[in-house]
């Protein structure tokens, strides 16, 4: 019997019992649904934080600080703690424990940004700086930080999109950029106005460093020779901060200046400070942080690790990202067992609807196998009748799923766009999805058919031809 | 003439709870090819049991069953399914035609299993059945058929896979004696002219008489008489 007549048989057998068989399908569909609905939910939300995090351009960075024997790199990232308590207590204990591994270096200078960028597969290197300022606008002022941005980081990450005005023109322009919640603050009504008007940043600065009009620092001590300097710079654009756990690069914050001039500050601040406070300066170390971007985000691995040999601290958020991966798949276990509960209960609908037919048909079964149709035969036709139910179910199923899917996330982007949130698709249907549902559907339905098809086979001929 | 079946000492037991019933207790005969035999007996006796031995549907409790000399009692249920639809075709009292099926479907379903090609099985099923006089009829499903029309398609049916030997349990018993000569003369030309063996069951002596060229009687399981008829 070729397979094409045992499926010619099979559909024909389905078509006999219409409503029967829609029904079991239906069941089949509504339990498919389910399962590819929470497994696109699970997919979605992925997406929907993989692509935050693609957008916050930190897939190619790795971040280098100090060196630690603990990975305590986003720690410190965080914190800005140099070491840490019994961080020298650490190191000597890692020297001891291997003595071959490299000395731990804190060298975060402009040589070491000229070493790391020699490396293969490395794009840039540059500090990450955050300076402490004074910004003065009209006749209020607020003390914040100032970011230094690289050119580079045009059109990257959070500056992809630059709400109202442009980037900045170059490394040594005096010009500057907002957060939107800064400009805010400056301006509640109309924060756009601010475009091409002077935002005046002033810090602390050694003698006449800083080249504006020096002036003493009240509260300094007279023999530092402490002096402020103040700066104006163009507010060119305002962008809007990311909020949340994906705020971006460390770039981001309420000023940015180009990354020359923030360099500039962070200079003489550091000379002020090793004149007033030796002991708070790393010797030979100016930044706190240095950015590496990589070429390709699979470089990022194995440049983190060539940056730990050489005694740095490293971190990626591929680090992170790896952990949110983990935890996804663990979401997406869990979503498709809730799923699962409606397909066992339609699986379950198979074997009945199966079982009937079979208790229905036990005379032509018995035909069958007196003209000539083996044990296989029998078992053949009930097995493809299941899977034929479970592909129909399949489909219409992903079908049913994508609807509702639908229809969930409106009111879910409803909801969120009501509280203030950025509407997205919380359900993603990625081709993969869509095959391994009906794949999984025909499975089930083979599986549950399974015990019917044997029964059907194993039906002795006299007995089944005396049926009614 | 060569021997086509013969049977030693066959017996079928079937447990019913405790009891055990004899429904052959040692039959040996042996079936010519190109005889016509019937099985007579009252209901009860064996004939059937001894048919559906023959047939393939069941198996023997003891002795032996060959046919075209192998031994049935020694098949596997797939050499048993292969033999059913090649060395036999069975004709039923109750016609037993798959209801959804057209005729031709349902003489065209035991070439299937068969494996016999789309093409090739339609044509011959057409053939066969404008032979037995249903070329009107073949897209009709059985109960748009009369009795006599339904059991014609079940010969037809029988006669796809071109077996030796034709099978027939009853196959007058649900038709009107109009009807049941027609059949019978249907089964009477294919053993005269097409060489085919029959073996028929019935509780009719008198038809079995008329047709047949030996009848052989059970009774509870054996053989109690064995006739030669005058060739009519």
């Amino acid at each position: 019997m070729t397979f094409r007549d045992t499926l010619d048989l099979a559909l024909r057998n389905l078509g006999e019992a219409k409503l029967r068989t829609s029904l079991t399908t239906l069941g089949v569909s509504i339990g498919i649904a389910s399962l590819a609905g929470m497994v696109s939910l699970g997919v979605g939300l992925q997406d929907q934080f993989v692509s935050r995090f693609t957008k916050s351009g930190l897939f190619d960075t790795v971040s280098v600080t100090p060196g630690q024997d603990l990975p305590g790199g986003l720690a410190r990232m965080a914190f800005g703690g140099r070491g840490g308590f019994g961080a020298r207590r650490r190191a000597e204990r890692a020297a001891k424990a291997s003595p071959e591994a490299a000395p731990l270096r804190s060298d975060l200078n402009d040589e070491t940004i000229k070493e790391l960028a020699s490396m293969t597969n490395v794009r840039e290197v540059y500090p990450s700086i955050r300076v402490p300022v004074e910004a003065r606008f009209g006749g209020e002022s607020e003390g914040t930080l100032a970011s230094g941005v690289p050119m580079s980081a045009k059109d990257q990450g959070s500056f992809q999109a630059i709400t109202y005005g442009r980037f900045l023109s170059s490394d040594t322009a005096d010009e500057c950029l907002l957060s939107l919640d800064m400009a805010k603050r400056i301006d509640e009504a109309n924060p756009q106005s601010l475009i091409g008007k002077e935002l005046t940043l002033g810090h602390g600065a050694l003698g006449n460093g800083g080249g504006g009009p020096a002036q003493p620092v009240p509260g300094a001590m007279p023999s530092a020779n402490a002096s402020r300097v103040d700066k104006s710079f163009t507010i060119v654009g305002i962008i809007e901060r990311e909020t949340g756990p994906f705020a971006g690069p460390a770039t981001i914050s309420g000023v940015m200046i180009p990354l020359g001039r923030a360099r500039e500050i962070l200079l003489a601040t550091r000379a002020l400070t090793q004149t007033l406070a030796p002991d708070r300066v790393v010797a030979n170390a100016p930044y706190n942080q240095l950015i590496v971007k990589v070429q390709h985000p699979q470089n990022v691995q194995d440049v983190e690790e060539q940056i730990r040999k050489k005694g740095f601290s490293a971190f990626s958020l591929n680090d992170a990202l790896q952990g949110a991966k983990r935890a996804f798949i663990l979401l997406d276990i869990v979503l498709s067992l809730i799923g699962s509960i409606a397909l066992a209960v339609s699986s379950l609908g198979i074997v009945n609807t199966m079982v009937m037919s079979i208790l229905e048909r036990t005379r032509e079964i018995g035909i069958m196998k007196a003209i000539g149709g083996s044990d296989g035969d029998i078992r053949k036709i009930f097995l493809i009748e299941a899977s034929a139910i479970g592909f129909l179910g399949g489909i219409s199923g992903v079908v049913l799923g994508w609807i509702v899917g639908r229809i969930v996330n409106l009111g879910a982007n409803i909801y969120i766009q009501n509280q203030g949130g950025t509407p997205g698709n919380l359900f993603s249907l990625p081709p993969w999805l869509i095959g391994g549902a009906i794949a999984f559907s025909i499975t089930i339905s083979l599986i549950a058919g399974s015990y019917p098809a044997a029964r059907a086979a194993r039906l002795d001929p006299i007995r089944a031809l005396r049926h009614d | 003439m060569t021997t086509l079946l013969e049977t030693r000492d066959l017996k079928k037991h079937y447990r019913m709870g405790t009891s055990t019933v004899r429904a052959l207790d040692g039959v040996s005969l042996s079936v010519e090819q190109g005889e016509f035999v019937a099985l007579l007996g009252t209901s009860g006796s064996g004939k059937s049991t001894l048919l559906n031995l023959v047939a393939g549907l069941d198996r023997p409790t003891e002795g032996s069953l060959r046919i075209f000399d192998q031994d049935l009692s020694q098949m596997s249920s797939a050499e048993l399914s292969v033999h059913r639809r090649r060395n036999v075709g069975i004709i039923f009292q109750s016609f037993n035609l798959v209801s959804t099926m057209t005729a031709r479907e349902n003489v065209t379903l035991a070439m299937m299993f068969a494996g016999v090609a789309r093409a090739e099985r339609d044509t011959a099923a057409a053939e066969l059945l404008s032979s037995i006089g249903l070329a009107e009829r073949q897209q009709h499903r059985p109960r748009e058929l009369s009795g006599g029309e339904q059991q014609r398609v079940a010969i037809a049916r029988a006669l796809s896979n071109k077996p030796h030997l034709l099978l027939a349990d009853e196959p007058t018993g649900n038709l009107d004696s109009h009807t049941s000569r027609d059949i019978m003369t249907i089964l009477k030309t294919l053993n005269e002219q097409e060489g085919k063996t029959v073996i028929m069951v019935t509780h009719d002596a008198q038809l079995a008489r008329a047709y047949a060229h030996r009848t052989i009687t059970l009774l509870d399981g054996v053989v109690v008489d064995e006739q030669r008829e005058p060739r009519a």
